[in-house]
């Protein structure tokens, strides 16, 4: 009972993380039904930016997120404003293989700039673990629940409360509708592929205490992604969040009981569960 | 009539004897090369134009004709190379008796990934590819036992191929497989013929260009998206078996990763999807250019233009990691070809080819050119 609880809650610590990653996915598929596959890549983005500022400033690795929001934010708008914007009407299929290949230059391209060797931050407490209700929880990931938390809830705010949230969630619903109530849907484009970009960037930052840095580590997590956006229903936020969660709490019990090479091979089978049986997800009600 | 009839007549002909005699001098060409070619890097690079052009077509079948973009075709490389090197070095089967097993297995694994994924569209049909050939990847790695894990299989020595008692290759030379890989090569590009012309073919045309009018009309969808996608594994499989045979190592990344799926993809992507040479034209564009990244060609050829002197220390970081960057050039080229190119390659050159007998056609009437084209004022 004791190591099930325990692994339960090392799950759900690595499955806010997770989270992130899939609200991300999910806003930028809500806003322009684009599907990135560079999503990964994205995340490795941040974890190589707070490397860099780790190294050379000296910043905590939780404090630069600081600097890899708005880094990533922009870079992210960027690409949807050179790339994206351009396959808007194109082929799903079309989409799918331009932000392939876009993972597969800014992958390269940061394994040319910083080689494939594998990359660390050691911080204080990296391996320190820090008591809560009889549970042995490891620090860093116990932080980066608290910031992914905040975080989270900024953004549901964000969403619900603000004109500029309710604009982003108008497109979603309809594209057409939302434009033809004024909004300028290829602002919201923007926005939504920025604020993507900047939840991977901000994940990639919270994990890199604890991850080995290296140029391909977004493959995995591009895949992991998208399990939890179908999990949760296509396009919707709270099933995202849900999704990551169940996700991390899988892949922990699986590498507990099971073992750990193949605790991922449980969560694609949930995908292909999911998918089959219930493709419109827990929550979504976007169907295919 | 018959006399203005005669003129396009003859120099239809004409042209297709004209094809005819370029097919054939090609063909001449590429027997006679490893005769006229001693080094074994020349070889070794035709060999691996032979294997992208054989993965491409293989793929190409579902993937062009059928439009199912499966990103999960290394289950099927990596399946018949697994089960052709295995029986090889645990129960010494010789690789053509193997090979038989390896073509079985690549078929029930295709028929199980049809039934599961066919099920799905569009990206959720690329998704779950992804993810059933991510669960053999795995299953694979951790089964060390059966597949030695992550350190792979290492082909300790190809038996010799004996027809009675005579060798007929002992496998020790680039040569043999040069000849195996144009067979295969050739046999994978005359399937895609068979399969674009024939009712087969229109039939996966159809599912392609519009599932349900497909379906209303009676075409049994998953019936015909199954016998494409088994078609398209066979021939997978086989270029794996080539690859592990010729390589003579395998270990899951190489021949299971989400990479060699992505990149038979953009083999038919970047030649043109769903024609017969689009993925022969994919692999002439790819191959020399990721293999000269490979062999830092492009770095010398900087150096030799003088853009970056080698002594400098942007010169030395180039030479040290432009190398290990040889994917870069697939990235590059599959976004610019989505962007400036839909039809791939060989169509943009086909769209230029196009306009430049337009142009010349309409060189001699310059009122008509006056009239359609663009005005100053």
């Amino acid at each position: 009972m004791r190591v099930l609880l325990q692994s339960a809650a090392s799950g759900i610590l690595i499955g806010g993380v997770y989270a992130l990653v899939g609200i991300g996915l999910t806003i930028i598929y809500g806003v322009m039904r684009v599907i990135n596959f560079a999503h990964g890549e994205l995340l490795m983005i941040g974890m190589y930016l707070t490397w860099i500022i780790f190294t050379w400033l000296g910043v905590d690795p939780f404090v630069s997120i600081v600097f890899v929001i708005p880094l990533t934010f922009l870079f992210g708008a960027f690409l949807q404003t050179t790339l994206i914007n351009r396959v808007l009407n194109a082929l799903p299929q079309n989409q799918i293989l331009l932000t392939i290949g876009l993972g597969l230059i800014v992958s390269n391209v940061v394994m040319l700039i910083f080689t494939s060797d594998y990359k660390i931050i050691t911080t204080g407490y990296s391996s320190s673990t820090l008591n809560f209700a009889g549970l042995r929880l490891s620090t860093p990931l116990a932080i980066s629940l608290a910031i992914t938390t905040v975080i989270t809830t900024i953004l549901y705010l964000f969403l619900l409360k603000t004109d500029t949230g309710q604009a982003i969630r108008a497109t979603a619903q309809d594209r057409d509708a939302a434009q033809l109530m004024g909004i300028n849907v290829k602002r919201m484009s923007v926005l939504a592929f920025g604020i993507g970009t900047a939840l991977a960037g901000t994940a990639g930052s919270l994990i890199s205490p604890t991850y080995y840095i290296f140029p391909q580590v977004g493959g995995a997590f591009t895949l992991k992604a998208f399990v939890i956006v179908v999990l949760g229903g296509m396009g919707s936020v709270v099933g995202a969040t849900l999704g990551g969660i169940i996700i991390g709490v899988t892949e922990s019990l699986a590498a507990v009981y099971i073992s750990s090479g193949m605790k991922e091979v449980f969560v694609y089978v949930l995908f292909l569960l999911v998918l089959l049986f219930k493709p419109s997800g827990l929550l979504g009600s976007s169907r295919m | 009539m018959r006399a203005l009839d005669d003129k396009p007549v003859s120099r239809a002909r004409g042209s297709a004897r004209l094809w005819w005699l370029l097919i054939a001098a090609v063909m001449a060409g590429l027997i006679a090369f490893p005769q006229a070619m001693s080094s074994p890097y020349g070889l070794h690079l035709m060999i691996l134009l032979f294997l992208s052009v054989a993965m491409g077509e293989s793929w190409n079948v579902i993937g062009g004709y059928c439009g199912q973009y499966s990103v999960g075709h290394a289950a099927y490389f990596g399946v018949g190379s697994y089960a052709t090197l295995m029986l090889l070095q645990y129960k010494h089967v010789a690789p053509w008796w193997g090979v038989w097993v390896a073509l079985v297995a690549a078929l029930v694994v295709s028929l199980v990934i049809g039934t599961i994924c066919f099920r799905l569209r569009g990206p959720y049909f690329v998704l779950a590819s992804i993810a059933v050939a991510e669960i053999i990847r795995l299953i694979v790695l951790n089964w060390k036992q059966l597949t030695n894990g992550a350190e792979g299989i290492l082909l300790a020595d190809l038996p010799a191929l004996k027809l009675g008692d005579t060798v007929i290759t002992d496998w020790l030379s680039k040569t043999p497989f040069y000849y195996l890989g144009l067979a295969l090569a050739l046999t994978t590009l005359l399937v895609n013929y068979l399969v674009q012309h024939s009712k087969l073919g229109y039939y996966l045309q159809a599912i392609r260009e519009d599932q349900d009018a497909a379906h209303s009309l009676g075409i049994n969808l998953s019936f015909y998206k199954n016998v494409a996608l088994a078609i398209s594994a066979l021939f997978t499989a086989l270029s794996g078996i080539f690859y592990g045979l010729y390589i003579g190592f395998i270990d899951p990344p190489s021949v299971l990763g989400v990479d060699l799926s992505v990149q038979m993809v953009l083999i038919c992507i970047i030649g043109g999807i769903g024609t017969n040479f689009g993925p022969v034209v994919g692999a002439l564009v790819l191959v020399p250019l990721s293999e000269a990244l490979r062999a830092n060609l492009l770095t010398k050829l900087l150096f030799a233009i003088g853009v970056v002197r080698e002594s400098s220390a942007v010169g030395g970081f180039l030479k040290e990691n432009l190398a290990h960057a040889h994917v870069l050039i697939y990235g590059i080229l599959v976004v610019v070809v989505i962007l400036f190119m839909p039809d791939g390659v060989l169509g943009f050159a086909k769209k230029l080819i196009a306009r430049g007998a337009r142009q010349l056609s309409e060189a001699p009437q310059p009122l008509v050119g006056g009239l359609h084209g663009p005005t100053r004022d």
